[in-house]
């Protein structure tokens, strides 16, 4: 008999041993880590492109072309930049009629081109002349694939410009509206 | 003359206002924080909770809105994978009004559901923050949410309670069986 109960508990013994560990699992912690002092911030000394009436089919540039508008570092952690564009609406009816923004930034009928270059970017872009198109497609603005910039820590400045093509045509008298999202995240 | 008037009405219907705002440029500043957000061992069908905080430093009321976004690959931290699916991820309000030179806090949740396929899992997400303008140019800013699964327990073999039944069983037979036969 003394087996018997010895046996029992032994066995006992071992099932909780094993079993034990993977029961406590269903408890877990959950830990939430913020990470580092993380204040993330970037800021724009200019944020409106007064154009009024514009032609079809016409370039654009900012003044200066290069260095019209600053982004600062204003947090306290480095960060990656990047920028994305949307078609053109027009104000009264958004609906109703738009500009489509180019891909390639490059135009067409009721398609238009947008460009932006930084300040010291002299071989970036498709033609290598500094310009990189804007699209509906979040990508880098800086630092980028391929370039030697590093991200860029808390005070840091970045100048850059924009250039519109307008489409080769387009319904006219009509205002239009549209708006480049520039952001950052933590490197 | 007539040819004048059509080449006058052409020009006019190629014209457009584009942007046509003429108020001053003017530089708009908030920050968020966290920057970086790391959620970990969280159990399949229980939810977590932390909170975004945007501080508005201009002298104006302001409106933003809260939305996720899926980093490409490249830009995610190393190891990480694309989150699955953003309707897991819920905001108190996606739109806040931030007085001017004040900040306020967005309670962000995550819910995993309980399905065994999501266990062990380690992801990334970015949370963006927009201030709402109508502006040329706009600022977003990005918290990095990344978040790892416990592993699945339901779903997973309990390897140790099957081996510590088996060997009771064992170890019962055993002893049943020596007991018997010291009987007989």
């Amino acid at each position: 008999m003394k087996v018997v109960i010895t046996s029992v508990i032994v066995a006992v013994i071992l099932a909780s041993v094993f079993s034990l560990p993977v029961l406590a699992q269903e408890s877990g912690t959950i830990t939430i880590t913020m990470t580092g002092v993380n204040d993330i911030s970037i800021s724009l000394d200019k944020t409106q492109w007064p154009l009024g009436e514009v032609a079809a089919n016409t370039e654009y540039i900012t003044s200066p072309p290069i260095e019209w508008c600053t982004l600062t570092v204003e947090g306290n952690c480095n960060v990656n930049t990047f920028i994305v564009g949307e078609n053109a609406e027009w104000i009264d009816d958004p609906t109703a009629y738009e500009w489509t923004l180019s891909a390639d930034g490059i135009n067409g009928d009721n398609v238009y081109g947008l460009q932006f270059r930084i300040s010291g970017d002299t071989t970036r872009g498709p033609l290598g002349d500094g310009y990189v198109p804007i699209t509906k497609t979040q990508d880098e603005f800086w630092p980028y694939a391929g370039g030697s910039g590093s991200s860029l820590a808390p005070g840091d400045t970045k100048q850059f410009g924009l250039k519109l093509l307008t489409p080769t045509y387009f319904v006219g008298s009509r205002q239009m509206q549209t708006q480049i999202t520039i952001s950052a995240a933590a490197a | 003359m007539i040819r004048y008037v059509k080449l006058a009405g052409l020009i006019a219907t190629l014209l457009v206002i584009f942007l046509p705002t003429f108020t001053l440029a003017k530089e708009f500043r908030f920050s968020i924080s966290p920057a970086e957000i790391h959620v970990d061992d969280l159990p399949l069908g229980e939810t977590s909770e932390f909170e975004i905080t945007i501080h508005n430093k201009e002298e104006l009321t302001h409106n933003f809105t809260l939305t996720t976004f899926q980093p490409p690959e490249e830009e995610r931290r190393e190891g990480r994978a694309e989150f699955p699916d953003d309707s897991w991820i819920s905001f108190s309000s996606f739109e806040i009004e931030v007085a001017a030179n004040s900040e306020a806090a967005v309670t962000v949740t995550i819910t995993i559901p309980r399905e065994p396929k999501w266990a062990g899992k380690e992801w990334e997400t970015w949370l963006g923050v927009t201030a709402e303008s109508r502006d040329l140019l706009t600022v977003q800013l990005y918290t990095r949410l990344l978040v790892s699964t416990t592993p699945a327990v339901g779903a997973r073999p309990d390897t140790g309670l099957i081996v510590g039944i088996v060997v009771g069983i064992a170890l019962f037979g055993c002893g049943s069986y020596y007991y018997y036969r010291r009987r007989t």
